[in-house]
């Protein structure tokens, strides 16, 4: 690395947070007393936190959220191993057939499916459940593909070793594949989690009861219930908004290294 | 017989859920799209080609299909050619260039619903961010979000704030991936920097361009959760984008029939345009260095 220029550095600054200003705002607020927002003074309180977590319930749509995308990811990235393991070291008939159908999922608009998925969930009484909410995102057709690719980096020569001492195809996948693919696993756990923490269009037509409700469900409802009366009470939906973005932002700040190679090694391979 | 069977076993929860959930459906809706059938009635006849007949002879979808088209076309060559040049600059390796390229990321994972939130609020007339930065310079109040004019405008920015920190890295890394020395040689040749960019980059990062080009036009046909919450589809139809009309079809008035239509075109249309790009990048991208 270069030695750094003190004036870039503080631009680059300047500009990372007037491009965020919105947000870091949108969080300032939270901490705003209504009265002192609307009057244009300073009132520091936590009350809408307060507010957004009890009255407004929004420790059980973090919980909901904290199940459904934990559940989603767990399954996902489960299913995904297993099936990139094979696609990457059995040739089987159908195999390539089966993998195309996998990798095409990548292409099909997921809007085609609401209604039908809709029906179904209907149908089998999983509508206003977690099941409802987590089977429909559990297949994740670009993580199979993507680990898929990575497993095909791994010497095969590890396998055939490990088969010579006895190991069965299970422990090949679990004691050396699973190992092996830690990054590239991780990356795709990340994503799964990050896309169904985000996830709105599918909670929002298959659940109904409020005790469900993911928090995109919630703050999107807090904010169009509109409960200023006649004012919106932007701090309190803003509190609201913070505990959203929240769990995402810690994440980020922990791994960005690793999402930003992850995503990077999925576009340009 | 059990060690044939593995591979099967291994791929068969995955291809279940894929079946279940992604490729019957596509036949249920097509299936769908030929009855009448409001969810409650007993029984659910079928009308042939009507749900499409009406369709096509609706307003809402012509309608649906300008608003989406000017704003994939408005807002995907805006977002490119910002993240091509801003990556331009941001590829170099030093603290602050990590730390603005952070910045630049961070809403592409930061929840769609609390961003159009946090914009709503931006936008709104009489307390928002950018009216009170307006009012400052002494000019009015703008209503962002209730003029047909504007609205989608208000859109094509907040998705093109949100996804834009997604192509700059997809475009660095395309950029780290041109060799140094032809840089070198041209700088040997007494070439200026725009001429480099012109010559250099913008061609040998077309691989990565026609990349992002596909993800952000079938992304842009799919814009959904920005409209719900900003807009919903408002004002006078001027942001109601497909999936928000099919939304409406089948969720708000549960004509499944229609919404089922509706669907199988937006389907055809997506499909389609993935496929007549795959050929335009086969023919054309042999830049691979």
């Amino acid at each position: 690395m270069k030695p750094e220029n003190p004036i870039l550095a503080g631009l680059a600054l300047v500009a990372g947070l007037l491009f965020l200003s919105p947000v870091l705002y949108s969080i300032w607020m939270s901490f705003q007393t209504v009265d002192a927002y609307y009057a244009g003074q300073l009132g520091f309180t936590l009350d809408n936190y307060a507010r957004a977590v009890g009255q407004y319930n929004f420790a059980r749509y973090l919980l909901n959220s904290l199940i459904v995308s934990g559940l989603v990811t767990l399954i996902g990235i489960t299913f995904a191993t297993m099936a990139a393991y094979a696609f990457a070291r059995y040739s089987f008939r159908g195999g390539n057939f089966l993998f195309a159908a996998t990798v095409a999922t990548l292409m099909i608009p997921s809007h085609i499916s609401l209604i039908p998925n809709y029906l179904t969930l209907a149908k089998v009484g999983l509508l206003d459940s977690y099941a409802g909410l987590i089977l429909p995102a559990i297949s994740n057709g670009f993580a199979a593909f993507f680990l898929r690719q990575y497993i095909r980096g791994i010497p095969k020569a590890l396998d055939e070793a490990a088969y010579m001492d006895g190991a069965t195809s299970l422990q090949v996948l679990w004691r050396i594949i699973v190992p092996l693919s830690r990054p590239a696993i991780a990356s795709m756990a990340l994503y799964i989690f990050i896309t169904e923490w985000n996830n709105y269009i599918w909670p929002l037509v298959a659940v109904g009861k409020q005790d469900l409700y993911t928090l995109q469900i919630g703050l999107a409802r807090l904010y169009r219930i509109n409960p200023g009366e006649g004012l919106i009470d932007w701090p309190l939906v803003m509190a609201a908004s913070t505990i959203t973005i929240l769990p995402v932002l810690l994440g980020f700040l922990l791994v960005e290294r690793h999402l930003v190679r992850g995503i990077t090694m999925g576009a340009v391979k | 017989m059990l060690r044939k069977l593995t591979p099967y076993l291994f791929v068969a929860p995955l291809m279940i859920f894929i079946a279940l959930f992604t490729y019957i459906p596509i036949l249920a809706s097509l299936n769908l799209s030929f009855r009448e059938w409001n969810f409650l009635s007993p029984d659910m006849p079928f009308v042939g080609f009507r749900n499409y007949e009406q369709l096509l002879a609706s307003r809402d979808l012509w309608n649906s299909l300008w608003v989406t088209t000017l704003f994939a076309v408005l807002s995907v060559p805006l977002r490119l050619g910002l993240a091509l040049v801003i990556a331009n600059y941001l590829v170099r390796e030093s603290m602050h260039v990590r730390l603005l390229r952070g910045a630049l990321f961070l809403p592409s994972v930061t929840s769609t619903v609390s961003i159009a939130v946090v914009f709503s609020w931006v936008f709104s007339t009489d307390y928002g961010m950018v009216n009170a930065i307006l009012g400052t310079f002494g000019l009015g109040k703008v209503q962002w979000l209730q003029n047909p004019h504007l609205a989608l405008w208000v859109l094509i920015f907040v998705n093109t704030w949100k996804q834009i920190g997604y192509d700059i890295v997809i475009y660095i890394a395309g950029l780290q991936a041109i060799p140094r020395e032809l840089y070198d040689a041209a700088a040997v040749d007494g070439g200026k920097r725009l001429h480099m960019f012109r010559r250099i980059t913008m061609p040998l990062v077309m691989p990565t361009t026609y990349f992002l080009l596909i993800i952000s036009v079938i992304e842009a046909f799919q814009v959904f959760t920005i409209v719900n919450v900003m807009t919903k589809g408002g004002p006078a139809g001027a942001t109601d984008m497909l999936v928000n009309l099919l939304y409406e079809i089948g969720f708000v008035l549960f004509d499944i029939g229609r919404g089922s239509a509706l669907a199988v075109l937006l389907f055809i249309l997506l499909v389609g345009l993935a496929i007549l790009k795959s050929r335009i990048i086969g023919r054309k991208v042999h830049y691979e260095a």
